[in-house]
């Protein structure tokens, strides 16, 4: 139940920030503004799928972890961490080239991890685990 | 492996539901047993033979 109020709690402040962030600034925004938004949404879109799907499962009378989802979480979670070492190679590489602040590329590459390890998740979620 | 889940479960008249409250996983778990899409540990295997009142060879078949 802890870990249910946890995931909403940190959508909706993550949700709370980012609205904070698009209706105070001034500036209009530009692609890079709107494509982070568009991740940020994704991210908050796939927390609140997880946190139903738990709900959903408490409700039938189910735990709301099992062996599998476990399993799922621990391969999702290794398999994007693989990946995610060669997105920050990219952007160790890429950082010189482009003309951003520090803490925007770190906050871009923290989403892309994030985005990674959604995608992993939906991946082995619908592929499944096969001897192992 | 294959498994004779389905097969079972319909002779007893269960639902996934039913089963996966019995052996305490998710319906999903049963789906994806269901499906050959996941090997169970031993001790699921265990739950599930004794829901059946079967040996885990006859329901869990290793090729």
């Amino acid at each position: 139940m802890k870990k249910k109020v946890l995931v909403f709690a940190v959508t909706a402040l993550v949700l709370i920030t980012t609205g904070l962030w698009y209706f105070s600034t001034n500036e209009s925004l530009k692609l890079f503004d709107l494509l982070t938004f568009g991740i940020i949404v994704m991210v908050v879109s796939f927390a609140l799928f997880a946190g139903f799907k738990r709900l959903t499962s408490a409700k039938r009378g189910e735990p709301a972890e099992d062996e599998l989802s476990k399993k799922i979480m621990r391969k999702a979670s290794s398999v994007s961490f693989y990946i995610s070492l060669y997105l920050w190679l990219a952007i160790g590489y890429f950082s010189e080239k482009i003309n951003y602040e520090t803490h925007t590329i770190i906050g871009a590459g923290i989403l892309g991890m994030a985005v990674i390890f959604g995608i992993c998740w939906l991946v082995i979620n619908f592929s499944g685990i096969r001897n192992e | 492996m294959n498994n004779r889940i389905k097969v079972n479960r319909a002779r007893l008249n269960l639902t996934q539901d039913d089963l996966a409250r019995k052996v305490n996983v998710r319906r999903e778990t049963i789906v994806f047993l269901e499906k050959n899409k996941y090997n169970p540990s031993l001790k699921l295997a265990y739950d599930i033979a004794k829901v059946f009142d079967s040996k885990i060879e006859e329901i869990f078949i290793f090729e």
